[in-house]
């Protein structure tokens, strides 16, 4: 056999090395390693040029061959391994990647460094994985789940931010955040910011003035602290829907001043502006700014008839009674879902103005008037609004001063509404009698799952059947969930199970 | 999964609840709402047993199944309320921090609020106090400005700048008090943001530690359920591998039986085909030597055969000789039968065309003849007509002589009367009394007087029964040339008032409204109007037969209840009851017999009415008279049918009693009264001899002859 195979081998060389390379591919099975297999179809180029030498060799060596176990192809490096090194090295000057095979593409992706500039991976690259070391590389800890569960959505709106967070007006070029606009404007769904830095010439006054112990107070009365204006960026961001924005200054240190935590009227008309273009907008929250009444009026004029806008969160402000007023005109005139106006100065006129708007409101699922002083009167004002209210499903009502006589309203509400499934009306003075009021109404109502009485003078004994009474609306609710046909059955047959109990 | 499945599972919940509640709703509780929920619990717990019970049969099946099936169930519901109960508490102990700082802020904030209000309070206080300070400052300058002693000056100022010093000092005291203030603020500030630090730290901590306990039970749980999930699965698998190990061993057992079995039956099949190939042989044997033995006979019999064979061969040959020459024979014969045939057939051919000849002058003369007869019954039809024509003619001419003649008679008779009056009167001196004959008053040809309709019938009836009543006894039915002789009139009213009575649905509901106003008799009038007219009732005799079928019914009714009557009256009536086709032929003879009895009922029908006593109507019972009606019905309809034909009849005129009537016009003066006027002839006969001897003396005075001259006119008139 050997020899007939050698003289067609030096009859006819061409031929004779592919008879060779089966050859030795098939010898080679025995002692070589699985990924073997492959490449010699892969990897002709090398394996050409080097064998016009050693091809007598390899027939009389593959005993040899054989019997060296160290012996393997896989030393050799691949030329599409090198291309791919390349492509990779040299990518930042010349992008490829569309135009490769896929799975050499995931190659050249698990390879590229984090830190390439985002003007050439920012539109080129949807790989969820580079992006996902991106983040990785730059933040220790990552909630892709806060960003819609995309890392290249993370990476930009994580980067924008800290862009946001630290600009100062008058000293950062606003180009750098203006350059950025392009690359993520289709990415970008969510603006949070938590800091926005005064102008330069307090900082820039303040740093020196740091080190030489605080003797420059008495320059530090420009009006022109304005923040940095986010109309254009807003503009910019096409897929923008939500806003979070704190006008705040953290980590000062013994640097306080209360003008760095001044929202200024200017910051405000660019802000109203900036949200009344944008009509992707759903979600807008400014919190902690000293938003007073004139500002919150400002804005919330900006928002009426908003097409979008599902959720207002102006927590932790100082707006007063005209601001609440604002607000409930606000909710006659869009579609807002959520309103938040917890820890702000409302008082009763604010609240019946609210409840005024809040009787033939059909879009509020949810209210917040946590740490407000509405007192009773604005409480009863909500509680008849309630009756006729078809929608609303969660009131938070905590720390407003209320007392019995809302009790008592509420108790005929809780008897005849059935949208409301989750109230708070804890850190209140409901008393004893409220608290009885209130397990009265609880016994007629099927739909209440969470109603928090905590620290409000309640019986405990009270409290204790409210809870009885919630825990059996919870099982009944789950149940429906559950099985939806069987609701009925169900309800009947847990009834009595529950009242055994 | 179905509701008992649910029921079991939820069970854990409620021994959850048992464990953890602290306040049970008793009955015998102080407060009354607890004391209503504890009924209202124990009411529900009640009708859950019931509902049980009655469910419980078929879910005893059920249960047993389920209870090893619920067990992971069980545990993973169990888990559920564990988990859900941490997840709460958890989130409570957590949120509870907030709560509290929440209300530390609103007693900061109140708190807060009152020392502002107090703070500015002061401070007004402070300003209006130190305003009038200032103010009594500022007057006295006024005063020192017109002191002219300079130790006055001196003091002034002095006491001046004692009460600046004091301003400036309440001053000084009240800004440091608000340093003070400030000072213990921002001590509170830190301290604020200690504790909040604190709390921050507790709440992460507890955060931390709910996130721990969280997982710990959630892993517990997880390693709980999957423990109850192996051990059903274990013991799952140790029934199940129980009952394939029983079923491998039953099966083996099977196999085992079913082998002997086979091996038995081998054996035995295995005998009986040894016994049958024996019997096989033997029998071969006997078929064998059998059928050797029918060989031989069957060869003797072909050798007779084939004897018998060569003789039929012989025989055939000479057959066919024979036939052969026959043959021929009939060769001949065929060729004769033909010529026969040909000349045959020309005889037939002749007939054919004479035949066909004959058919066509017959149906010539067919033709004529139909015409002739059509002729004919024209002619007939004419003539009919002239005929009738004719008869009319008669009639009338008849009528008119018969008039004639009669107008002539009655003269004579008028004359005759006369003259017998006064013969009477004068003559006699008797009185005269004109003789009254019924066809004196006859006028024109005797014939049927004209049917009357039934309704004018009883008009007539019930007018005169209403005459009747007002004057009983004077008239007695004299004239009653109607009424057929048995029914009297009174029981025909009755039956009629009956009739009306008892068939008043016959009459339309709104003629029945439209009577309520009229007068009783008129009432009845127009109610049997209607009757009659639903009936069918037209004639007078349809009337009358109604009546006797009243009547009859009755008297059958009677004769079959009591059983005295004559049978043969009985079988008349039976057969009128039963059999209408023949009754009505009675009928007819009837009605015929009623027409020509007519005239004699005028003089016999008084008293066989008083005879026979008239069946009363009253006997008939109101219930009967529609069966009778129905009855009736049935049976008036076949004379309808048969009307016409007597109609033709009716229109031919009897003249028998024509003789009759024209004889006793002839004897209207009687024999007797003849009889004495030739006695009063010859009696005057002789008066006038008498006076003719008495007169030829008195000749000479002329007045006797005028006396004696008309008697004698007369007398000669007369004959």
């Amino acid at each position: 056999m050997q020899d007939t195979v050698t003289t067609s081998a030096l009859l006819d060389p061409s031929h004779s090395s592919v008879s060779t390379q089966d050859k030795s591919s098939t010898g080679g099975h025995t002692s070589s390693t699985s990924p073997q297999l492959s490449k010699p179809s892969i990897t002709p180029v090398p394996a050409k040029s080097r064998n016009p030498h050693p091809r007598a060799n390899i027939r009389r060596m593959r005993r040899i061959i054989a019997e060296d176990p160290e012996w393997s192809l896989a030393i050799v490096p691949l030329l599409t391994e090198l291309c791919i090194q390349h492509i990779i090295r040299n990518f930042q000057k010349n992008p490829i990647l569309k135009q490769m095979l896929p799975e050499h593409q995931q190659k050249v992706l698990n390879h590229l460094s984090p830190d390439l500039p985002l003007a050439v991976t920012a539109n080129l690259i949807d790989n969820e994985n580079y992006w996902l070391r991106c983040c990785m590389h730059r933040w220790p800890v990552c909630h892709v789940a806060h960003h819609g569960g995309s890392w290249k959505r993370m990476f930009f709106e994580r980067h924008l931010e800290n862009l946001l967070k630290h600009f100062i007006p008058g000293t950062t070029d606003p180009a750098v955040i203006l350059d950025l606009l392009p690359l993520c404007r289709n990415y970008v769904r969510r603006v949070h910011v938590d800091q926005f830095l005064p102008p330069v010439q307090l900082p820039a006054q303040l740093r020196p003035g740091d080190q030489s112990d605080s003797g420059s107070e008495g320059e530090m009365e420009e009006p022109t602290v304005d923040h940095y204006q986010l109309g254009d960026l807003v503009a910019g961001l096409s897929h923008l829907e939500e806003l979070d924005l704190v006008y705040d200054v953290k980590d000062c240190g013994m640097n306080f001043e209360w003008n760095l935590f001044l929202f200024t009227y200017r910051d405000c008309l660019s802000l109203a502006a900036a949200i009344k273009a944008c009509h992707t907008l759903k979600i807008f929250k400014l919190t902690r700014s000293k938003v007073d009444d004139d500002k919150a009026r400002i804005i919330i004029r900006s928002l009426l008839h908003h097409p979008v806008l599902e959720e207002l969160d102006l927590s932790q402000n100082l707006i007063g009674d005209r601001g609440a007023r604002g607000a409930a005109k606000l909710l006659s005139h869009s579609r807002l879902r959520v309103l938040n106006l917890a820890n702000n100065q409302v008082r009763a006129p604010g609240a019946q103005s609210l409840a005024h708007a809040l009787a033939h409101n059909t879009n509020l699922i949810s209210l917040n008037l946590r740490l407000n002083c509405i007192e009773d009167e604005g409480g009863q004002a909500l509680a008849h609004a309630l009756q006729t209210n078809k929608c609303l499903t969660t009131l938070h009502l905590g720390g407003n001063e209320l007392s019995e006589p809302t009790a008592t309203l509420l108790s005929q509400v809780l008897a005849i509404n059935t949208t409301l499934t989750s109230i708070n009306l804890s850190c209140n003075h409901i008393g004893l009698d409220g608290g009885k009021q209130l397990l009265e109404g609880m016994s007629d109502n099927k739909t209440l799952l969470e109603f928090d009485l905590r620290l409000s003078d309640v019986a405990q004994e009270s409290e204790y059947l409210i809870g009885q009474a919630l825990y059996a609306n919870r099982e009944a609710a789950r149940q429906r969930a559950l099985n939806p046909s069987h609701f009925m059955s169900t309800i009947t047959a847990n009834g009595p199970e529950n009242s055994v109990g | 999964m179905n509701p008992p499945g649910s029921l079991e599972a939820l069970d854990p919940n409620v021994d959850e609840h048992l464990s953890t509640q602290i306040l049970a709703p008793s009955v015998h509780s102080d407060n009354s709402q607890e004391r209503i929920q504890a009924r209202r619990l124990r009411i529900a717990a009640r009708l859950e047993a019931r509902r049980r019970e009655a469910l419980g049969e078929y879910l005893d099946g059920k249960k047993e199944s389920e209870e090893d099936q619920s067990k992971s169930y069980k545990q993973k519901e169990e888990s559920r309320l564990k988990l859900a109960k941490l997840l709460l508490c958890g989130t409570e102990l957590v949120t509870n921090i907030q709560v509290a700082i929440d209300i530390r802020e609103i007693h900061r904030r109140v708190e807060e609020e009152e020392i502002k209000r107090q703070r500015i309070e002061k401070l007004e206080n402070e300003v209006k106090t130190s305003q009038d300070k200032f103010n009594e400052i500022t007057s006295k300058w006024e005063e020192g400005k017109q002191k002219r002693i300079p130790q006055e000056l001196w003091e002034m100022l002095n006491t001046q700048q004692l009460h600046c010093a004091g301003l400036l000092e309440d001053k000084n005291k009240l800004i440091s008090e608000l340093q003070q203030e400030l000072k213990t603020k921002d001590d509170q500030y830190v301290k604020d943001l200690k504790k909040q630090s604190d709390d921050i730290c507790l709440l992460l901590e507890r955060m931390e530690e709910q996130v721990k306990n969280v997982m710990k039970t959630f892993r517990e749980e997880l390693y709980n359920i999957e423990k109850a999930f192996e051990v059903e699965r274990q013991e799952l698998l140790a029934s199940n591998k129980k009952k394939w190990e029983r079923a491998l061993q039953a099966h083996n057992a099977k196999e085992l039986e079913y082998l002997n079995n086979r091996m038995k039956k081998v054996e035995d099949y295995e005998k009986q085909l040894n016994r049958q190939r024996i019997w096989d042989c033997e029998e071969y044997n006997m078929i064998k030597i059998k059928l050797e033995q029918d060989v031989q006979i069957l060869e003797q019999q072909l050798q007779q055969r084939k004897a018998i064979y060569q003789l039929n061969q012989e025989k055939l040959e000479y057959n066919l000789q024979v036939l052969k020459k026959r043959d021929e024979e009939n060769t001949v014969i065929k060729s004769q039968q033909k010529r026969k045939i040909n000349r045959l057939q020309d005889i037939l051919n002749n007939l054919r065309s004479k035949y066909a000849k004959q058919i066509k002058q017959f149906q010539e003369e067919n033709q004529s003849l139909t015409s002739d007869y059509k002729r004919l019954v024209m002619q007939f039809k004419e003539l009919q007509k002239a005929m009738r024509h004719f008869a009319l003619i008669d009639d009338a001419k008849f009528r008119e002589i018969w008039l004639m003649n009669e107008e002539e008679a009655k003269d004579l008779i008028a004359r005759a009367f006369d003259v017998d009056r006064i013969i009477h009167t004068h003559h006699l001196g008797l009185p005269w009394a004109a003789p009254d004959f019924w066809f004196l008053n006859n006028v024109g040809p005797i014939s049927q007087q004209p049917q009357k309709s039934a309704t004018q019938i009883v008009e007539e009836m019930l007018m005169r029964s209403e005459e009747e009543e007002a004057e009983e006894a004077t008239s007695e039915p004299e004239s009653y040339l109607d009424l057929p002789k048995q029914i009297s009139e009174k029981t025909t009213k009755r039956i009629l008032m009956l009739l009306c009575d008892e068939s008043g649905f016959l009459i339309e509901s709104k003629l029945l409204s439209l009577l309520l106003p009229l007068e009783q008799n008129e009432c009845y009038l127009l109610r049997l109007d209607a009757i009659f007219s639903a009936l069918g009732i037209e004639s007078e005799d349809d009337l009358y037969k109604l009546v006797n079928f009243f009547l009859k019914y009755r008297a059958h009714r009677l004769s079959s209840s009591l059983q005295i009557k004559p049978c043969s009256q009985a079988s008349v009536e039976k057969a009128s009851m039963e059999e209408t086709s023949t009754r009505s032929e009675l009928e007819l003879a009837e009605q015929t017999e009623m027409e020509g009895e007519k005239e004699e009922s005028l003089v016999e029908g008084e008293k066989e009415e008083e005879e026979e006593t008239p069946p009363s109507p009253w006997v008939i019972h109101p219930n009967d008279v529609l069966k009778i009606l129905e009855a009736f019905v049935m049976g008036l309809k076949k004379p309808r049918d048969s009307r016409a034909p007597l109609r033709v009849q009716k229109n031919v005129r009897d003249n028998s009693k024509d003789s009759e009537y024209w004889q006793a016009l002839t004897t209207v003066i009687p024999s007797s009264k003849q009889n004495l006027w030739d006695a009063l002839y010859t009696a005057l006969e002789k008066y006038q001899s008498t006076l003719n001897c008495k007169f030829l003396p008195l000749r000479c005075c002329g007045y006797p002859q005028n006396r004696a001259g008309p008697p004698k006119a007369d007398v000669l008139g007369l004959a």
